[in-house]
């Protein structure tokens, strides 16, 4: 029988000799006062370009789904070209190009290669479908027939009840509350009106950030940010949001519906971006649920039980307090077993957990911590975070860090002032093997 | 689990290769590839065996993958879970997959952990130990996973059912994570033995991606997997598809509002093309049907006549047995599933009676072009495809050549695999009603709330 060595893991040593992988993050603005986020990655000719906007769903006020229709049509006209030319002429060139909206930005990404034959011409329709849109009311008929039919397979899938059900019921009248394609009635009502005027009131440079990660020297990083956010008007920065009101007692849903698993939360508002306390929270849930594999969860629920393919935990910071949640699907006859096993590791965990799992998930993040920044595409997802959250230029240097410096107290004190389990919210999509109460 | 094919992860083609690949042979047959990329001070360790869900018959569907589980329960060294906790210590990722033609494990670690995943990951190349107890455990995690993926979703039911028709004696016939009764009935035996037949050094190929020295990594891999005996390895028997003499139908209800179909054609791949130029002449046939927004069946059919929600091709180049050219469709509210069908072969007509624009080859080239060098914004997807080539029994080199092999493509080459493969008499169509299911009102019971 062979022996495998024993690898010792001092992270005082690993603190001290391990040189913590450096991003070089630039920052700057342009002409019309736009923020740019920027990393130099000179070893493949390929660039990425993201220009984002606070202009989420949380911005939508009545009309619910008013930004994510926004985005969704930029790039179908311009007063130059149509949407034929318009998808003709990216993909002659090679290059990716896509939307997406979420609760608190819209955005909209570009890949491509540096040849300027390609970059050139692929920057300048890029700038003329975000700074020259048109919105045309054939193409916004057929996009919302599209949409209506998305939003009522919507009403079968059950890991989307759940979603949606867990914003509705954590957030009541919050901006974040409905769902960010809006809903059948709220979309019915959209107009080229509404679109125009969200456009003109939050598809502005103040608003905006632009990143920029790639093999293009700074001066012509300056160059495509200026070229790209020329035409935009400057306007003003959106309103800060309001703060949510956390759940005042537990409360529990069940919505009946014919699948073979019941799928399942428990969840309660989290922190937003740049608390202080996210070190202490999320290096915890990691242990708890965050980590896959060798998590709390995972070791309770699927390798000693079996219960399930996946569970986990995350944290989820925003503008404003995002949900925790915890999160897994199992046969529906397991349902109640899943959930009892859930709140007792949570309830366990909040009460203490051993060193030794401590000091090991320490030495996950900070030796994994490389990884995070591995490519192209996940540095510039963390710089766009980085700006748009106004978080610190050093945020991903300092973060090792942090969580050496981390103690037990440090990571319990944090989670026992965020998190309350006798006010979480639970909610079940299937048919549970859970009696109701009948009230 | 998951499939891939070159196509839908990545596409290769021809640009300067920015790295060489060092190819290493060590004396028990096992292959090694090392990629450097010194990008990141990071790398992957993947080791590929070549045995997947079309290695196997009837009774035990689905066994490699679950075995593909077993392989975190423990070796003679090892306790069950331990493995992916060291790796994690490291700071490492962890995880496997298991496809029609291949099961392939990677760690992905700062690279001064590669010698310690390689290590680990040889230890488990024959040392494992299957316990009943926690084989138990995890067919149970199985049987939620298909639940998951499966049964509460009826596209991929669909797709399921799809494939069961469109093979009948091919074992493309089930699928990788295996029918549920078939699950429900495996024994420690069964996975002994098929660990036991497959997972040997001469049936693996070990792939490195990352700030590493070759030389080195070779170094370690005589040290660690040269250890292990190569096993006598049985090609499994041909189990050849029969031929399709005329079209085949079938439809399943289940709980959707729009309905859908896919339709499929049989098509050779690399491995069983008599003419490979033929594959290449599928893939800018698929690349034009929906190859990007200005691709005909977005363009024509979901913005042109709004036949359609949606409208997708694909086409697996790389499969180790004969392939499907498959396309699918959701047809917008008002129109029915005929219409919908009716539109696709009148798409397929289009193809077959005349040859695509050399606007649209153009568009082809620069697309799979960029691809290539965008796909080396990741060593995970690098390794991805190596491994994936050698396992099905391709040179490494189909990767660097591939846009070669697309440039000598002519617009009549398209149209003469339209012609002879896209026909009525070979399609396989599989339709999705929906069944009248939804959310049973009203559903606000409460329970009790907060921690037991």
């Amino acid at each position: 029988m062979k022996q495998l060595t024993v690898w010792a893991f001092a992270f005082a040593c690993l603190l001290s000799t391990q040189a913590w992988a450096k991003v070089d993050i630039q920052t700057w603005q342009t002409a019309k006062g736009t923020k740019v986020m920027y990393v130099h990655a000179p070893q493949l000719p390929m660039v990425d370009v993201e220009l984002m906007f606070d202009a989420g769903s949380a911005r939508d006020g009545d009309q619910w789904g008013v930004a994510s229709f926004t985005s969704n049509l930029l790039g179908t006209a311009t007063p130059e070209h149509d949407e034929n030319q318009i998808s003709e002429a990216f993909n002659d060139l090679g290059v990716q190009i896509g939307s997406n909206a979420g609760r608190d930005s819209a955005s909209i990404h570009l890949r491509s290669l540096t040849r300027s034959e390609i970059l050139t011409p692929a920057m300048k329709l890029f700038a003329e479908i975000v700074g020259q849109p048109v919105f045309r009311q054939n193409i916004m008929a057929r996009e919302k027939a599209r949409l209506m039919t998305g939003l009522k397979q919507k009403t079968v899938k059950p890991q989307a009840m759940l979603s949606d059900e867990l914003w509705a019921k954590l957030y009541g009248d919050h901006p974040y509350a409905h769902p960010v394609p809006g809903t059948l009635k709220t979309v019915e009502a959209l107009t080229v009106e509404d679109l125009k005027a969200f456009y003109k009131r939050y598809y502005v440079a103040a608003n905006a950030q632009v990143t920029i990660v790639g093999a293009v020297d700074r001066k012509q990083a300056e160059q495509m940010a200026e070229d790209l956010t020329r035409s935009l008007a400057t306007g003003e920065k959106a309103a800060a949001l309001p703060q949510p009101k956390p759940l005042d007692k537990a409360q529990a849903k069940i919505i009946r519906f014919g699948s073979t698993q019941t799928y399942y939360t428990l969840a309660q508002l989290g922190v937003e971006r740049g608390d202080p306390d996210y070190y202490a929270l999320f290096l915890g849930n990691h242990l708890l649920g965050g980590s896959g594999f060798g998590s709390l969860l995972m070791e309770e629920v699927r390798e000693k039980r079996g219960l399930v393919y996946g569970v986990s935990s995350g944290f989820y910071p925003m503008k404003v307090p995002g949900p925790f949640q915890i999160g897994l699907s199992t046969k529906n006859a397991s349902a109640k077993e899943a959930d009892e096993v859930v709140k007792q590791t949570l309830a366990q965990f909040m009460k203490d957990f051993p060193d030794e799992k401590l000091a090991e998930i320490k030495s996950n993040l900070i030796g994994g911590f490389p990884l995070r920044i591995d490519s192209n595409s996940k540095i510039a997802g963390y710089i766009a975070m980085i700006g748009f959250y106004d978080l610190p230029l050093d945020y991903l240097e300092r973060f090792p860090k942090k969580m050496a410096e981390l103690t037990k107290e440090d990571v319990l004190n944090a989670w026992r002032k965020h998190i309350h389990p006798n006010k979480m919210l639970t909610l079940m999509v299937g048919e549970p093997n859970v009696k109701p109460i009948e009230k | 689990m998951v499939r891939i094919g070159l196509f839908g992860l990545v596409m290769a083609l021809a640009w300067p290769a920015q790295a060489s690949i060092s190819k290493f042979k060590l004396d028990n047959g096992m292959q090694v590839l090392v990629k450097e990329d010194h990008r990141a001070p990071v790398v992957v360790q993947q080791v590929w065996y070549r045995v997947g869900s079309n290695y196997e018959y009837g009774g035990i569907t689905g066994i490699s993958h679950m075995l593909e589980h077993m392989m975190f329960k423990g070796t003679e060294s090892l306790e069950p879970g331990e493995f992916s906790k060291v790796v994690s210590k490291l700071g490492g990722q962890d995880n496997a997959f298991t496809s029609n033609d291949y099961t392939a494990y990677y760690q992905v670690v700062g690279t001064q952990n590669l010698e310690k995943v390689m290590e680990l990951e040889s230890d488990r190349m024959r040392n494992l130990v299957i316990k009943d107890e926690e084989f138990q455990k995890e067919r149970d995690v199985v049987t939620e996973e298909r639940r998951w993926r499966v049964e509460d979703r009826p596209g991929s039911k669909l797709y399921e059912l799809f494939k069961a028709s469109a093979y009948v004696n091919s074992p493309q016939h089930h699928p990788v994570i295996g029918w549920m009764s078939d699950i429900r009935a495996y024994t420690v035996d069964d996975l002994q033995q098929w660990y036991q037949q497959w997972y040997a050094p001469n049936n693996a190929t070990l792939v490195v991606v990352g700030d590493v020295d070759p030389k080195q990594v070779y170094e370690w891999a005589k040290r660690y997997y040269g250890a292990h005996k190569p096993e006598t390895i049985t090609p499994p028997k041909p189990r050849v598809e029969i031929e399709q003499e005329g079209e085949r139908r079938i439809q399943m209800k289940g709980a959707t509002k729009s309905p859908s179909l896919i339709m499929g054609f049989h098509a050779p791949s690399l491995v069983t093309a008599k003419d490979s130029q033929e594959v290449y002449a599928l893939s800018v046939l698929n690349s034009v049907l929906d190859g990007g927004d200005s691709a005909r069946l977005p363009r024509h059919l979901v913005r042109g006549s709004k036949v359609a929600v949606s409208a997708g091709a694909s086409y697996d180049e790389t499969s180790r047995l004969e392939s499907l050219f498959m396309v699918n469709i959701t047809p917008s509210e008002g129109k029915t599933l005929k219409e919908a069908e009716a539109a696709l072969w009148e798409q397929i007509e289009q193809l077959q009676q005349q040859p695509i624009s050399e606007d649209e080859l153009k568009r082809v080239l620069a697309q799979s072009e960029a691809q290539y060098v965008f796909h080396q914004d990741s060593i995970q997807s690098q390794a991805m495809i190596l491994g994936s080539l050698v396992s099905i029994g391709l040179p490494t080199e189909t990767y660097d050549n591939w846009v070669e092999n697309l440039r000598q493509v002519t617009p009549e080459a398209v149209q003469a695999v339209a012609k002879k493969y896209l026909t009525r008499d070979k399609v396989t169509v599989a339709t999705l009603l929906p069944n009248g299911e939804g959310v049973q009102t009203p559903s606000v019971p409460v329970m009790e709330g907060g921690v037991r």
